[in-house]
């Protein structure tokens, strides 16, 4: 591979790996370019090495990383491609160079070879025959050099703009037109030609067309996965991101729970450590000295050594009730990943009775978790219980860093709801949040006890898709640390 | 690129045979990242569990260069003052009391306030020179002339605000002092970062350097390490030695040894004349291995099974 088509192949790759979530910035890529300059492009382990330095900056980004270099870097002719089939190929193109006829003839009888035949000087007076010679094609295959036939491709893949490919379904559709583009009709007209009058031939020139077809289909393949797979993917977590929470589908939850792990790390690496300069503590003697010398060395400007980690807490209660379900299951998955990278996070659930899960969310897995909770706390909603238990269970705890999630709808069925108790929570707390799935046009109608509670809380909101949850807990982590 | 300064760093395969001769065995891939390192000018950020020779890397990068190694052993709390330049305030004050006298001189014969401040204007910001800064570990290694190995150990240890500082001395071989200017390294050091993961580094930084994670090493690579580095062990010995190890790594324990505390246990033997593993001898000499008691423990337990591992059955 030369190396300008090694570095088009290499851009091509990081498109790739930014849709495998690794992020990777315009200069890294410069020096992915250096680095592959360096390497070479001759040793696939070394060429793995070494963007790996480069681009993979992490253990999670390694993992992916290796994961996309397989796929897009694909040894699918083994034979070829790695370092010991390098001697062998070179061995073998030696061999049909000295003695044509090695690899293609074991048997010699009346019928001629597809080798004989091009060999033949009267085959220049046959049109189809001459054409087939002529085409660059047939030599690349015929001298079987692996590097010369994927130029051919490249070629051909860039005439036939199969980079342009963005839909599954497109995939014959541009594997017929890379093989136009490769000239395969010749091969054709020929493999017509023959089919009848050298049956050996024939055969030969099919397999030459199906191994050529293999490989046409692949680079396309790849062109989806790497051109369109990615677009497919963003489009679809976009979606998701907007659909009402109550309405995704079983078949989504995979998709669903990646996209809240990559949320919930999102968060947590904006607001994850935030330190600030506290002035009290050891006294820091060099910088105070350091300060004094404006002052004729007496220590007027203080400089102190403590530095105050600000460990932001919170609490989130979930309402896991059946009004709620559809919502609690997701909300839930959040919280699990929320607490995974936010580790002062503690979790209640509940119906009427409340109880925190926060162990079982850092014990078991996911679906694991959830489902518990669900079997255990599961019911009928009465907060007024529940918000009574949560005082005893965890209003000892709260302080002035603690942030109070509530997620749930607020209906009551029709009994009192003991808003004092949430009152007592606010008293206490740095913020209270109510999260509600439903729509603000329904707060306060039927049972919903929505309107009174919005005036204990800090922030009550409307919250059933992702992204408004995600923009929420946002804000929430801000004004923790802010203020 | 600066491929003149470290000649010896010019081909991956020449790095895997001089560090092999100064005893540390590299994988390929640890001499592909260093190799890239030297031709790329960029650092290195080394993670990976206690004891895999993070540190070493850098020693033996500094031995096989030939160039000095300036350490910066990062903790907690460290900060622009210990990492990078101090002004030397005793100094400094001493001077301006000493010097107060001389002012007579500068000012004689000045008529005027106006005309005092202009002369003092034109002696310059004398208590702001060089003279009075004290390199700490990052000066140092810039004001190197030739080229140098600088290792920033267990920068996760350092705080998150000390990363924003190491910035610019890792992108640009530079440091700013707002006195006096920009200082331009004499000649760009090699740099390795370690980190034992015990949290997360902050983008800015991982953008930097280039990643290398040194895992536990593979069987056939640990005995090489033992082989190089404790030669007067009996290499039947050392296999087992090396088998034992592995196979105490899959247990569930608080700390799995480590690739120094594997040499330490060879050395141990070797001072024991010993020739061979059983289980007496394992029994006395775990507590090198092994650092927490419960672990020393669930071994014991399982002694007969991970001996019959070491002998290869």
């Amino acid at each position: 591979m030369t190396p300008a088509a090694g570095s088009s192949q290499l851009l091509a790759f990081i498109k790739f790996l930014r849709g495998k979530d690794v992020p990777v910035s315009p200069a890294d890529t410069l020096d992915a370019v250096h680095a592959a300059g360096l390497l070479g492009y001759e040793d696939r382990t070394t060429l793995r090495d070494g963007l790996a330095a480069v681009l993979a900056k992490s253990t999670f980004e390694k993992s992916a990383y290796l994961e996309a270099f397989d796929l897009f870097f694909a040894p699918q002719y083994p034979d070829t491609k790695t370092p010991a089939g390098e001697e062998n190929r070179d061995d073998a193109s030696e061999s049909s160079q000295n003695n044509p006829q090695d690899n293609s003839s074991t048997n010699t009888d009346s019928e001629q070879s597809l080798e004989d035949l091009l060999q033949n000087p009267s085959a220049e007076n046959d049109p189809t025959l001459a054409g087939l010679m002529n085409s660059g094609l047939m030599n690349a295959l015929r001298s079987d050099d692996e590097g010369t036939l994927a130029m051919a491709i490249e070629a051909a893949a860039e005439a036939a703009k199969v980079d342009e490919i963005r839909l599954f379904t497109q995939r014959g559709q541009f594997t017929r037109k890379l093989l136009d583009a490769l000239g395969e009709t010749a091969l054709r007209d020929a493999a017509i030609e023959f089919e009848k009058t050298q049956p050996r031939a024939f055969e030969e020139i099919q397999r030459l067309r199906e191994s050529l077809r293999h490989r046409a289909r692949d680079r396309v393949e790849r062109a989806y996965l790497v051109h369109a797979a990615g677009d497919t993917e963003d489009f679809l977590d976009e979606a998701l991101a907007e659909v009402r929470l109550a309405n995704i589908s079983p078949h989504q939850m995979a998709r669903m729970r990646k996209l809240m792990d990559r949320m919930a790390r999102k968060l947590a690496s904006r607001h994850g450590r935030r330190r600030r300069k506290k002035r009290r503590g050891q006294l820091n003697v060099p910088m105070t000295l350091r300060a004094s010398v404006a002052t004729d060395g007496i220590p007027f400007n203080t400089h102190w050594r403590q530095i105050q980690r600000k460990k932001p807490q919170v609490m989130a209660i979930c309402d896991v009730s059946g009004s709620v379900a559809a919502y609690a299951k997701f909300l839930l998955m959040f919280l699990y990943a929320l607490q995974d990278v936010l580790p002062r996070t503690r979790s209640f659930a509940f119906s009427s009775s409340l109880g925190e899960v926060t162990n079982w969310f850092s014990e078991f897995p996911v679906e694991e978790a959830v489902s518990r909770v669900n079997r255990v706390y599961g019911g009928a909603t009465d907060y007024a219980r529940a918000l009574s238990d949560f005082n005893d269970l965890a209003l000892q705890d709260i302080n002035k860093a603690t942030t109070v999630i509530i997620l749930g709808d607020a209906r009551n069925n029709n009994s009192d709801p003991r808003l004092d108790l949430l009152a007592e929570i606010k008293a206490k707390c740095k913020r209270l949040i109510w999260l509600n799935p439903e729509s603000r046009l329904a707060w306060g109608t039927g049972d919903s006890a929505m309107l009174p509670v919005t005036q204990h809380c800090h922030l009550a909101s409307e919250c059933n898709n992702l992204r408004q949850l995600e923009r929420i807990i946002d804000t929430l982590l801000s004004a923790m640390h802010g203020n | 690129m600066d491929t003149t300064l470290y000649p010896q760093l010019d081909d991956v395969n020449a790095i895997s045979t001089a560090f092999g001769d100064a005893g540390y065995i590299c994988t390929p891939r640890i001499a592909t990242v260093v190799y890239l390192a030297a031709a790329l000018n960029k650092p290195i950020l080394v993670e990976g569990p206690p004891g895999v020779g993070k540190t070493e890397l850098a020693k033996t990068c500094a031995e096989v260069i030939a160039k000095p190694l300036v350490r910066l052993q990062c903790y907690e709390g460290l900060d622009e003052a210990k990492a990078l330049y101090e002004w030397k305030y005793g100094k400094q004050l001493l001077y301006t009391q000493i010097l107060k006298e001389q002012l007579g001189d500068i000012l004689g014969g000045a008529k005027g306030l106006k005309e005092s401040i202009q002369r003092l204007h034109s002696t310059g910001d004398v208590f702001y020179a060089k003279e009075f800064l004290e390199p700490r570990p990052l000066l140092r290694a810039m004001e190197q002339d030739d080229g140098a190995v600088l290792l920033i150990d267990e920068i996760d240890k350092a705080d998150f605000e000390f990363e924003s500082l190491l910035l610019e001395v890792l992108s640009d071989y530079q440091i700013s002092i707002p006195e006096i200017g920009t200082i331009q390294a004499r000649s760009k050091p090699m740099v390795f970062l370690t980190s034992n993961d015990t949290r997360d580094l902050s983008d800015a930084l991982k953008r930097r350097c280039l990643h290398l994670h040194i895992p536990f090493p593979s069987i056939e690579l640990e005995s090489r390490i033992v082989t190089a580095r404790v030669p007067e062990l009996e290499s039947q010995l050392s296999d087992q030695l090396v088998r034992f190890v592995h196979a105490i790594r899959e247990l569930d324990l608080k700390k799995s040894p480590a690739i120094s505390e594997t040499l330490d246990w060879a050395r141990s033997l070797v001072l024991l004349h010993a020739n061979q593993l059983d289980s007496g001898l394992v029994h006395d000499t775990l507590n090198v291995l092994l650092k927490y008691e419960e672990d020393i423990v669930e071994a014991e337990g399982q002694l007969g099974k991970l001996l019959k591992i070491a002998d290869g059955l």
